[in-house]
């Protein structure tokens, strides 16, 4: 019998590996019922492989895991009949309308996911041309209609990956539309991606991966919080402007940006503090700066640091 | 979005039944790459046998004769229970077998949590479902001609109508369940139906032909298919003698083996 567990995914030692290859190694993954959570990691890190298993596709090496608290793949029709997923680019049989692709995706699901084709389609914005064969349909029709195959389960659980490949900007803009609405509705996404922009726009929790393993997991806030300070400079001379500064001991890194500097903060500084005392050395070396922005480190900042030492590790 | 325990049930009456099996049909006959070169080796095939020996008959009727009668129903009868109705089986088995992952749909499916098990046995009714009703449109013509177009030769009787019916029905089903386990196994449409062709064209046709091979060339699925048809084959010394018991043994075995692979690999493969 499930449980109605705090997460809606769990995951416990999970590993997966082909031959000598390990794809997915060792992941404990928490996915807090209700949130937006982002399964963010460079390409080959291992994403689709964990939702491959946790959809039953693969079958994992070691490990156990619980979907809407139930064991997989034991108990895989209960735990996956209110799980909705995209993985990789959906596929369609493209001799048939996008409304028969819903009806043979709705033969595979409960009685009900059949009278919630026009419902869906309408929602996805496809009603219009839900009768044409798939094969004069845009990419993104595709993915769209791709959305609509998702929700004829009235998913509890959507799982994306890499929702917005291929994607044109006004597509990307209307994803994250859809995907804000089911987060309103109560629905729990995950969303792999390595666009780390995306899920920082979407999600309100995270988990950093690489190379199979992951390397730091929690909400937005959580992982940003510490190291919270950082300056961008914009000036007339960058080069002269690292010189006077570089001697500031309050700074943990500074590096050369398009027009000017970005500069890192020791945890313990005070932003505001070391913003004036950037400025009076810029101005005392003669540099003329034009502006002088305090900021948070970005996900995406933490994230390409978190890989970038991984790999200097290796 | 609504909770599984607030989910409204659908009244029995007005769900749908059979609906995989439904899906399964669905995407075959509206394949024309499926259902186009099925219904010609069906169909067609006994359209222009019947036309052609007619046309003959009318040219020439002293050395042609009436394209009806029982021998030339029982010429029509073997190439659909041994040729062009087991070549139409094989392409509808491969397309059923293969279609879902050639499109990249055979994840879907397998993520919606339904059983790999009963994603792969919905696929038998669904084919056949495409596929009996040619082969019964077609041995309906047949049978059609071969009392219309008789002329003053002798006609079949109707135990015999009916009987070379079901064999032919049960020719192509078993074609139909060994080509849709193979596709399964194989994975590709293509190659699927490259060993198939190969198999019931040139190599089954040379194996039974080598004799030192004996009771060994019991195990082809023609000489099983044959052992239970209810009319003679044209050529009387091609026959290969076999018990009925044999020949069932022989045909479940086929059935069973490429069935239980395909529902195996169904089971197993990374989707």
């Amino acid at each position: 019998m499930a449980t109605q567990s705090e997460f809606v995914i769990e995951t416990e030692g999970l590993k997966k590996s082909f031959g000598d290859q390990v794809a997915v190694d060792g992941v404990d993954l928490r996915v807090p019922r209700g949130s937006a959570f982002g399964y963010l990691g460079p390409n080959g890190a291992g994403k689709t492989t964990l939702i491959r298993m946790l959809l039953g596709l693969t079958r994992p090496s070691a490990g156990t895991m619980r979907v809407l608290g139930r064991p997989m793949p034991k108990e895989r029709s209960l735990a996956l009949a209110r799980v909705g997923a995209i993985v990789e680019e959906p596929g369609f049989h493209k001799h048939l309308s996008g409304r028969e692709n819903l009806w043979i995706a709705a033969a595979a699901r409960e009685p009900e996911a059949h009278m919630r084709i026009d419902k869906v389609l309408e929602q996805v914005g496809l009603a219009d041309r839900a009768d044409d064969h798939v094969s004069t349909y845009s990419q993104g029709m595709r993915q769209r209609l791709g959305i609509a195959r998702c929700l004829l389960s009235d998913p509890e659980v959507l799982m994306l990956d890499e929702p917005t490949n291929g994607l044109d900007p006004g597509g990307i803009q209307e994803f994250r539309g859809l995907v804000r609405a089911w987060i309103a509705e109560g629905r729990t996404l995950v969303l792999s991606s390595h666009l780390l922009d995306e899920v920082e726009k979407i999600c309100d929790h995270v988990a950093i991966v690489d190379r199979g393993k992951i390397v730091a997991q929690g909400s937005l806030s959580e992982l940003s919080a510490g190291d919270d300070g950082a300056i961008t400079i914009v000036c007339d001379d960058p080069h002269k402007a690292l010189g006077a500064i570089n001697a500031n001991g309050s700074l943990r890194d500074v590096e050369e940006i398009a027009s000017g500097l970005r500069v890192l903060l020791r945890p313990e500084a005070s932003l505001e503090k070391v913003a004036a005392e950037l400025n009076k050395q810029l101005v005392g070396a003669g540099v003329a700066v034009y502006r002088l922005e305090p900021s948070h480190v970005s996900l995406e900042h933490r994230f390409l640091e978190i890989t970038r030492r991984l790999g200097g590790d290796s | 979005m609504t909770t599984p325990e607030s989910t409204v049930q659908l009244p029995r009456s007005l769900r749908i039944p059979f609906r995989l099996e439904r899906a399964e049909l669905l995407k075959l006959r509206k394949s024309r790459g499926v259902w186009i070169p099925t219904a010609l080796l069906t169909i067609g095939a006994m359209v222009v046998m019947y036309t052609a020996i007619e046309l003959f008959h009318v040219y020439n009727s002293s050395k042609y004769g009436p394209a009806g009668g029982t021998l030339n129903f029982e010429r029509a009868m073997f190439l659909m229970g041994q040729l062009a109705g087991m070549i139409a089986a094989a392409l509808v088995g491969a397309a059923a077998g293969t279609q879902d992952l050639s499109s990249g749909v055979f994840r879907d499916l397998v993520s919606s949590g339904r059983s790999r098990t009963r994603l792969f046995l919905a696929r038998i009714p669904g084919g056949l479902a495409l596929l009996l009703p040619l082969v019964a449109v077609a041995y309906a013509i047949a049978a059609v001609l071969t009392v219309v177009l008789a002329g003053g030769l002798a006609t079949p009787s109707v135990t015999l109508f009916i009987k070379t019916g079901l064999w032919v029905l049960l020719s192509a089903g078993i074609v139909y369940v060994v080509s849709l386990g193979l596709g399964s196994l194989v994975g590709t449409r293509a190659a699927t139906i490259s060993i198939l062709i190969a198999y019931l064209l040139p190599v089954q046709g040379i194996i039974r032909n080598i004799s030192v091979l004996g009771r060994a060339r019991d195990g082809l699925l023609s000489v099983a298919v044959e052992r239970l048809s209810p009319v003679p084959p044209p050529d009387p010394h091609d026959v290969i003698s076999m018990s009925l018991s044999t020949s069932l043994i022989v045909l479940v075995l086929w059935v069973g083996i490429f069935g239980g692979l395909g529902l195996w690999r169904t089971q197993t493969r990374d989707a």
